[in-house]
């Protein structure tokens, strides 16, 4: 008898161990989770799915970054929710996770080839590795009915041997934010047009006892807002992408030169000292309480700046050629990046497919006219309400000849990071331009 | 008793649930780390074997900067050896000789303790803030000027670092040795005492030989504590700038989910686990041969 109490004693604690580490696995999860609006039920198989009707509903899953704290998230909620009254046959579940923790947790979803049926994800070598570990349904079939309202200039950033893997949302730059109020102290009543007379302008401001520029030195990306614009500028951006892209080596005299020009800038104190020990966030922050009287920054900043009532106070342009015979005006740093894609496990791929380009185009409609980048998608809504800043990038924009997508969105995860290793140490001056190059040529691969 | 073990069914039965766990939590992923250090794999796609390479590449690469990383950490578990225990073990020895509100002192040593790391590694951020952070405000309302910097600057961020980590564990250690000495007989004391012996004198030849295990126990705990450290360090400067603080632990995150090198990450958690394993038995030997 007590051998039998202790084998089902024992019995009981193998169930019990195993029910808790189910509840258990549920309850950590540290993303916020918007319920759906109807009642989930088991996802039919592929077969179904192509063949789904109103009496038979299809569940699909959603991750996202759009976080309570994010500026997309309201784009988001209303793209989802007009979706939902569009489709009520579609159950859709999203979850957001903040950013850094998206990453994570996507690759291990990938890894794990345990995706939801639409995922964000940035476009370029994030979302490369994915497709080429064959984890991404191709989405050409429905790009192709949706190609006259998505320009393929768009596509550029998700199209991999060909194919399309993705449906771009919002597109970004990096501006120069410029605080009229401190220039005007300076005696510029104008954003510097030319180098030579932002280079003067900050010289007055310093003298004013102005910091001319605000920057993070504690996320390398925010230092690379500054640092490829100046590039650019100098080297001309079809040879900073060849870079990019791989197509062409680091050994570049004018990359090394445009590395001078910035630490050059460093130097005469135009950069608060302070921003090396800074988040972005604190960066931003002290710029929009006038500290600082540039802030070199993506785009999507526009909303948060007219949040805060400076689009009266605050201008944005683009940086200044620094070599004219190498680059022009219209040369920006950025593109469309933010983008949703399928995963190749979904059991309703073609669906998902179908409901990612719907709710891509949504976010995209709110997104612009909440100010938080530029649309991806042709705008066929009345845009006279967005916030002069966005309409100043957007005037940018259309006049732009190319585009350079961030360097640690275009080059691959490992390249992405030696790279932004050696911008850090650019910024804290500890290399050279010479020894920036030869390093990132001998340590890229 | 001879019957108890005669029943081996029993035995294992009680035993598989821990045991499973045991295995599949703690010993499995080590194996699991071992095998994988060996590719070059970036988590998703294709694996390639790459034999001892990463091990190779870690402990020669300067752009990994592995082996600063290991210094910062064993300078880490030194200072917590000479400066965090002997700080608890002064604490510890004051408040186990029963003062007036001792449990109050206690609970006041031991609060860093509970507070989560990452409200501790803000509050410090606050703290250390070049702009309106308490320490420069502090040293310039002292007319200290010279004094206030930024303290997260790439030559003093280490320190700066250190700092917290210090003091966050400071109690925890008070906590182990306070309970060890008061489990010290109380007439071991007075004997000593009766024969003419002074405070100090008690305290060397009494009560420290006495909580030696637990001294040998904080001390193990302090040194593969820094070697894993990560939390404080990743809120307050993730490894920079420019490494300057970088750990190991921070090293192989950056790894595994920045680089996509999964086969390198690997590489630094089995390493990481070996010397945590192999300073664990070097301070229990040294505990011995002392107690010998």
């Amino acid at each position: 008898m007590k051998k039998v109490t202790a084998l089902l004693m024992t019995m009981v604690m193998l169930v019990s161990l195993v029910g808790c580490g189910k509840s258990d696995a549920s309850k950590t999860s540290t993303t916020t989770e918007t319920p759906t609006t109807s009642e989930a039920t088991k996802a039919p198989d592929a077969t179904e799915a192509s063949t789904a009707t109103a009496s038979d509903p299809i569940d699909l899953t959603m991750w996202c970054i759009a976080t309570e704290s994010d500026s997309n998230r309201h784009a988001y909620e209303a793209s989802i929710a007009d979706f939902q009254a569009a489709h009520p046959e579609i159950n859709l579940t999203w979850e957001a996770t903040q950013n850094q923790e998206y990453k994570t947790k996507i690759k291990a979803a990938v890894a794990a080839n345990e995706m939801p049926d639409i995922f964000f994800t940035w476009g370029c070598a994030f979302l490369g590795d994915f497709v080429d570990a064959g984890r991404v349904y191709s989405v050409d079939d429905v790009y192709a009915k949706h190609a006259s309202e998505l320009p393929e200039v768009m596509m550029g950033n998700v199209k991999y041997d060909g194919k399309y893997y993705g449906v771009p949302m919002t597109m970004n730059i990096v501006g120069m934010f410029s605080n009229m109020e401190l220039l005007k102290e300076a005696g510029y009543d104008h954003v510097p047009a030319t180098y030579d007379e932002l280079i003067a302008c900050c010289d007055a401001l310093v003298a004013k006892g102005i910091i001319p520029f605000g920057c993070s030195g504690k996320e390398t990306w925010a230092v690379t807002e500054y640092l490829e614009s100046i590039i650019e500028k100098t080297a001309g951006a079809s040879a900073l992408n060849e870079i990019f892209a791989g197509n062409a080596t680091w050994a570049n005299d004018d990359v090394a030169k445009a590395v001078g020009i910035f630490q050059e800038m460093i130097e005469k104190n135009y950069f608060d000292p302070e921003g090396i020990a800074l988040s972005n966030d604190e960066v931003k922050a002290n710029f929009i309480a006038g500290k600082y009287a540039f802030y070199m920054n993506g785009t999507w900043n526009a909303a948060d700046f007219d949040k805060a009532g400076l689009s009266d106070k605050i201008q944005v342009a683009e940086f200044p050629v620094i070599d004219s015979s190498k680059s022009k005006l219209g040369e920006l740093i950025g593109g469309p990046s933010d983008t949703l894609a399928v995963a190749a496990s979904s059991k309703n791929a073609e669906v998902a497919a179908e409901s990612a380009f719907e709710i891509a185009k949504g976010i995209c409609h709110y997104g612009y006219l909440d100010g938080n980048g530029l649309p991806a998608w042709t705008p066929d809504y009345d845009t006279s309400g967005i916030n002069s800043l966005t309409k100043s990038v957007a005037d940018i924009v259309a006049n732009s000849s190319q585009m350079v997508l961030y360097g640690d969105t275009a080059m691959s995860a490992d390249t992405a990071n030696i790279y932004l290793d050696y911008v850090s140490q650019v910024y804290a001056s500890v290399i050279d331009g010479k020894a920036f190059v030869e390093g990132l040529v001998n340590d890229i691969k | 008793m001879r019957k108890l073990y005669s029943n081996k069914l029993t035995i294992i039965l009680f035993i598989l649930p821990a045991l499973i766990l045991f295995l599949v939590i703690l010993v499995a992923p080590i194996f699991l780390s071992g095998y994988y250090s060996f590719f070059d794999w970036n988590g998703f796609g294709k694996k390639i074997f790459i034999g001892l390479e990463n091990y190779k590449e870690l402990l020669t690469s300067n752009s990994i900067g592995f082996i600063k990383a290991l210094g910062n950490s064993l300078l880490l578990a030194l200072l917590s050896v000479v400066v965090q225990l002997p700080l608890a073990l002064g604490l510890a020895l004051l408040l186990g000789k029963g003062r007036k509100g001792e449990r109050g002192f206690l609970s006041i040593y031991f609060m860093p303790v509970l507070i989560s790391t990452v409200v501790i590694g803000q509050l410090w951020l606050k703290i250390y803030n070049p702009s309106y952070g308490i320490l420069n405000v502090v040293l310039r309302s002292l007319g200290l000027d010279s004094l206030a910097r930024i303290w997260l600057d790439r030559k003093t961020a280490l320190g700066a670092t250190f700092v917290p980590i210090l003091w966050q564990y400071v109690g925890y250690h008070m906590l182990l040795m306070y309970a060890g000495i008061k489990s010290v007989p109380i007439e071991y004391r007075e004997a000593a005492m009766i024969d003419g012996a002074r405070e100090g004198q008690v305290n060397r030849y009494i009560i420290l030989p006495y909580i030696k295990p637990i001294l040998k126990i904080s001390t193990i705990f302090a040194v593969t504590g820094s070697l894993k450290s990560f939390d404080l360090i990743y809120v307050l400067t993730n490894g920079g700038p420019l490494h300057a603080t970088e750990v190991p632990s921070t090293l192989m995150i950056n790894m595994l989910f920045l680089r996509n090198r999964y086969g390198m990450g690997s590489t630094i958690a089995l390493l990481l686990i070996i010397m945590c394993f192999a300073f664990a038995l070097i301070i229990g030997r040294i505990f011995k041969d002392k107690e010998d």
